[in-house]
């Protein structure tokens, strides 16, 4: 049979049935800025403190007269002044330049391997929940292994095993990522299985990977969009804390976590080292939390009570 | 009252009063006679056959035939539970006489046969630390498991008996007095089942005894009343296991121990804070090592001495050790470094001279940019030196690529003699030139597990027969003719600096003199405590 | 319905050992990928290349992969993880040790967790949407948003570079837990403060609290009695589950303050290349967490009545 001629099919039988699948409320993103605007104002700061340091991410070579990885021996250690807001580190080079071009390392790690992980868990976690049996027994073990080995060791592990290095990163975080995500997804699965409009697609004949694409998938939406806001400060955290152990992003790459693990020898003497990175990681998790907690809210309030 | 001091009693006041107040008395009483040390990592062993890198168990607990000492600033070796000795003419032979009444810390006297197990030991345990004895005659054959006797090794009574080498060697004497070889209790050792771990079967002559070892935590030594020296005014040390540099150097400025080795502080924050809060209570030493750059001549670029020249001259060291070492280190222009024996004063390294080193690779056929190759940086190494060297090169058209590898693979890519460069430090055992001339250049396959791959064989067999030449004048002669061989002309090896150790005592410790060749392991009885502090 | 539960038990305790086996596994084979020898590491910088072979043979490092596995797992059944490479002693007899270190440190860090947890979550609830409700919310989601290693810094260098109140580093008698336990609690404590909010304010939603309230019970009375006590299962879910975690979470707690626990131990073992000692801290860790998961499920099952109905 011809794959279009039997979607339309499909399409004709789901409309006479009346099925219209709840994708159909999904909320538009505008509506849901507005419901953010209203009741969660500080979801609305968050979100501009996010924008605040994607623009600076992407503007760095821009905003700063400096380059972030060539050594200035002459200029080491020089607390904060006019030339140095924010001073410069052991090597002599400028923090707040560091500290953008950081930006970029920290959240491409906090949103790349959370969206992978999260499009990788969910599509594990909707196969599993919706095919059932020996597949999913299979899925749910393995994510049983990844999760319950602690977090950090496997990243630990895993980081040590690949080496350093901004790729690894994101390999390693997708490893330890997906499994909770998919779990997450499968219970939400299980559950549309159940819902009549589901069963009726599946009663007549509309194929697998329609019913989880047309109808699992949209409904699954909102949770995993609040699942992936609060990943990503997770995610950076995870980074800093690895590189912050000397198993993340290897210099003379910069990032956050990197620059608190090097100005950590020197938090006593030169403070300054340590401030700003530890600020923006500080500002930009919170800023990610709250927004979470908003969209939560908003979009799917049973969440808050897993 | 300040804005600081009030906010610190506002708080300290209430809570601290009660709590710690009544205490810190006693804390110090008991504090008295002990020393605090902290160190970055535990040893594996006490065991001097099986541990080679750090030194401070061996060299607190036992004693050797020969210690080398600070003697008016310079390394010198002098007699230890040898009384006297004697060579005969060839350097073949030497007879020692053992001091007398020394014991071991549980009662035992020390006798020749004590001395003959610590040897035999190190040979038969076969790990680390068999170079020194191999050299006595029969001690292949010993280690080859095809005797049970070390044939070079005759004893005449309870305290006299020789030695018989394979080959003279001018710097045995020097050898002798290393931490390998300690001389343990040959009774007690041969019975134990877990030497160097178990403290109660871990028993020397030395000062202290190991009173308590919690690996990873801490390693206790108290005095040993048996001690044959004279006692020290530390009875009890503790070291304690902290990896962080930072940790260690937060716990000096709280008063939680006594001596901090600055190594792992950087030289600005140590010249910024210690050279002036603690200005004087530094106490420094040079490290008898050399810290230099390594080129591979089986790389396609690094095998043309034009190119190995240029970057000699291209790397600023007085920079390095102006503004990265804050002037703790000594420019070096050879391979035996300075307060070595044998080392050369008046060596010169071409100077620093970026233009000249353009000029050198134009002349050899190579553009801007042309020159690549990798410097491989062990994960726990001196990144920042790395990165400078990597930034000095490229300024003269070099691409010195830096790439970080974890430390066993690191070892495992420089033994196999595939490393392109890399930078490390070299510190010596002994106080012999041979202790580092014979390991880079004295075999082509030590060249090779060091990878430096240097192809002139003749110089690596002059560099091997050099420890036989008896006469010292000679020797020296020979090895500083090699030296200059290997550096002035092959530029085979880029010496860059020697750095300088330093140590700030705290207030409970009067003096410190740290141990000969600057490592952060100390002969505990060389630290005087204050009369307060002690017991 | 007894038969169930046993069974249900049963096969917790299956996947639990499936789980263990293959992360045994899955952390072999790691580590064995990496290229380099890790006694070249252990000997240092003077030993020779003879020297590193002789050792190597030694240690079976030169034998076949499979072979080796096999052996650990023999040994593994026997108790015998095999002797570190860079502190020299058995495994289990470090791990002992580093266990009850981080043991304690873990219990010092969970009673801030609850006690700072519950009770910001409780006055959360109970002035929802006001002020008090924002700070102590806030307070929670900072604990939850600070990565460890800047809290455990800034505890260090307050209390005792510059209070001088307790020590920097390392545990010599009870003070050394305070600081590490704060670092590593505030954490905790802002998840359980965000979850008992939500569950009291749940339950206050619920018609008993009304038919309490109209008993006449006061507002105190109401909430201890019986928001509390409902609100509590999930929470208490969730301090069983955190509690594992902080057994096997605390690498950089322990890192920064020195306490030789488990945590701090893997980071040495994976700077060292340490491969039996972190396959002993590793599995440790997972045994323990794959057991928390199993009491906070066990725990679930016993607390909630419709959990015990429906299985």
């Amino acid at each position: 049979m011809n794959p279009s001629e039997n979607m339309n099919v499909v399409s004709v039988a789901e409309g006479e049935l009346g099925l219209s699948s709840p994708a159909a409320t999904f909320e538009e993103p505008a509506s849901v800025l507005r419901r953010l605007a209203k009741d969660h104002k500080i979801s609305i700061v968050s979100a501009i403190i996010i924008v605040l340091f994607v623009l600076g991410a992407i503007f760095a070579p821009v905003l700063t007269p400096y380059e972030y990885d060539s050594i200035n021996l002459s200029d080491r250690l020089a607390a904060p002044s006019l030339a140095h807001l924010f001073g410069t580190d052991e090597g002599g080079r400028d923090i707040l330049t560091r500290m953008l071009y950081g930006s970029r390392v920290s959240l491409v790690i906090g949103i790349v391997p959370t969206l992978l992980s999260v499009v990788v868990g969910t599509f594990i976690g909707m196969v599993a929940g919706y095919h059932g049996g020996k597949v999913d027994t299979v899925i749910m073990r393995v994510a049983d292994i990844v999760m319950s080995f602690p977090t950090m060791l496997l990243a630990m592990v895993v980081m040590y095993t690949l080496g350093g290095g901004t790729a690894n990163v994101f390999l390693t975080m997708v490893l330890v990522g997906w499994a909770a995500i998919a779990r997450v997804v499968r219970a939400e699965t299980l559950k549309l299985k159940e819902s009549e409009y589901v069963e009726a697609a599946r009663i007549i004949g509309v194929r697998q990977a329609r019913v989880i694409l047309r109808h699992i998938l949209p409904n699954c939406l909102p949770t995993v969009i609040v699942l992936f806001t609060l990943e990503i400060p997770s995610s950076i955290l995870t980074e800093s804390s690895l590189s912050f152990l000397g198993m993340g992003v290897q210099p003379p790459s910069a990032s956050w976590g990197l620059m608190v693990s090097a100005g950590r020898e020197f938090l006593y003497h030169a403070p300054w080292l340590c401030f700003a990175p530890c600020l923006a990681i500080m500002a930009i998790v919170l800023a990610f939390n709250y927004l979470g907690d908003g969209l939560r809210d908003v979009l799917d309030p049973h969440l808050q009570s897993q | 009252m300040d804005r600081r001091t009030f906010i610190k009693s506002a708080f300290a006041a209430p809570l601290c009063g009660l709590l710690l107040q009544g205490c810190s008395s006693q804390t110090d009483r008991a504090k008295r006679g002990r020393l605090t040390t902290a160190t970055g990592s535990d040893m594996s062993t006490m065991d001097m056959a099986h541990n080679d890198s750090v030194y401070w168990a061996q060299l607190n607990i036992f004693d050797r035939l020969f210690e080398t000492r600070m003697v008016n600033g310079k390394a010198t070796v002098v007699n230890s539970l040898c009384a006297d000795y004697d060579v005969s003419d060839d350097g073949l032979t030497y007879d020692f006489t053992l001091r007398e009444g020394v014991l071991f810390s549980n009662g035992d006297p020390l006798t020749s046969s004590d001395v003959r197990y610590s040897f035999c030991r190190l040979l038969t345990e076969a790990a680390v630390n068999t170079d020194i004895p191999l050299q006595v005659l029969g001690g292949q054959a010993l280690m080859d498991k095809k005797t049970d006797k070390l044939e070079g090794f005759i004893i005449k009574d309870d305290t006299h008996f020789s030695i018989v080498l394979e080959t003279p060697n001018g710097g045995f004497i020097a050898q002798l007095s290393s931490a390998a070889m300690s001389i343990v209790n040959e009774c007690v050792t041969r019975a134990a089942k877990n030497f160097g771990k178990d403290p109660s079967e871990t028993i020397g002559s030395g000062p202290y005894y190991v009173a308590e070892w919690v690996p990873n935590d801490h390693f206790t030594l108290r005095y040993n009343e048996r001690y044959w020296g004279e006692e020290p005014t530390v009875k009890e040390s503790i070291q304690r296991v902290i990896p962080d540099a930072s940790t260690r150097d937060l716990m000096f400025q709280n008063g939680e121990i006594d001596i901090i080795d600055l190594s792992g502080i950087d030289s600005l924050i140590v010249q910024r804070s210690y050279k002036v809060e603690h200005a004087d209570q530094i106490v420094y030493n040079q490290q008898i090592g050399m810290n230099y750059l390594a080129l591979n001549e089986t790389n396609e670029f690094l095998k043309d001495v034009h190119v190995r020249k240029a970057i000699c001259m291209a790397i600023d060291v007085d920079d390095i050790i102006h503004n990265l070492m804050s002037d703790d280190a000594i420019r070096q222009n050879g391979i035996i470094p300075t307060g070595a024996w044998g080392h050369n004063e008046n060596l010169e390294a071409p100077p620093f001279d970026p233009d000249g080193a353009r000029a050198l690779l134009a002349e050899a056929g190579y553009d801007n940019g042309d020159v690549s190759f990798e410097m491989a940086l062990p994960s726990d190494g001196p990144r920042l030196l790395y990165e400078t060297v990597s930034n000095q090169l490229s300024k003269v058209g070099i691409n010195a690529n830096i790439r970080v590898y974890d430390k066993a693979a690191w070892m495992e890519k420089r033994r196999a003699g595939e490393m392109e460069s890399f930078i490390t430090v070299w510190m010596l055992d002994y106080n012999d030139p041979a202790n580092i001339m014979a390991v880079f250049f004295g075999s082509p396959e030590r060249a090779k597990n060091r990878s430096i791959c240097y192809p002139n064989t003749d110089v690596m067999a002059r560099v091997s027969a050099a420890q036989s030449i008896v006469d010292d004048e000679a020797r020296k002669r020979e090895y500083q003719e090699l030296e200059r061989k290997i550096v002035v002309e092959d530029h085979a090896w880029i010496p860059l600096y020697q750095g300088m150790r330093l140590f700030c005592i705290g207030d409970r410790v009067e003096s410190f003199t740290p141990f000969w060749a600057g490592y952060g392991d100390f002969y505990v009885k060389d630290v005087v405590l204050r009369k307060e502090a002690r017991a | 319905m007894r038969g169930s539960v046993a069974q249900g038990v049963l096969r917790r305790l299956l996947y639990a050992l499936i789980a263990i086996v293959g992360v045994a596994a899955l952390v072999f084979v790691l580590l064995r990928m990496v290229p380099g020898n890790p006694v070249a590491t252990l000997l240092g910088e003077h030993a020779d290349n003879e020297t590193v072979e002789r050792i190597s043979s030694s240690l079976g490092l030169d034998q076949p992969l499979p072979v080796q596995f096999a052996n650990y797992l023999l040994g593994a059944l026997r108790g015998d993880f095999g002797e570190s490479y860079t502190l020299g002693k058995p495994v289990s007899e470090l791990i002992g040790p580093a266990f009850v270190n981080t043991l304690w440190l873990a219990l010092a860090a969970a009673l801030v967790a609850w006690v700072v947890g519950i009770a910001c979550g409780l006055f959360a609830a109970i002035r929802k949407g006001t002020i008090v409700d924002r700070l102590f919310m806030g307070f929670s989601l900072l604990g939850v948003s600070l990565p460890v290693f800047m809290v455990s810094m800034l505890l260090q260098y307050v209390f005792a570079r510059y209070l001088h109140w307790l020590p920097v580093a390392g545990i010599s008698d009870w003070t050394g837990y305070i600081l590490p336990a704060i670092a590593l609690g505030w954490g905790s404590a802002g998840s359980i403060a965000r979850l008992v909010r939500s569950s009291i304010i749940e339950v206050l939603q619920q018609d008993y609290i009304d038919t309490a309230r109209a008993k006449g019970r006061t507002n105190s009375q109401v909430l201890v009695l019986h928001a509390l006590r409902n609100a509590m299962l999930p929470v208490i879910t969730l301090m069983a589950m955190q509690f594992s975690g902080l057994l096997s979470g605390a690498v950089i707690t322990e890192t920064v303050f020195s306490i030789n626990g488990i945590g701090r131990l893997s980071v040495q073992a994976i700077a060292g290349r340490d491969i039996p000692l972190l396959q002993g801290t590793t599995l440790l860790c997972t045994f323990v967490i794959v057991m928390g998961n199993l009491a906070a499920d066990l725990l679930y099952n016993v607390c909630d009545p419709r959990v015990r109905k429906g299985a």
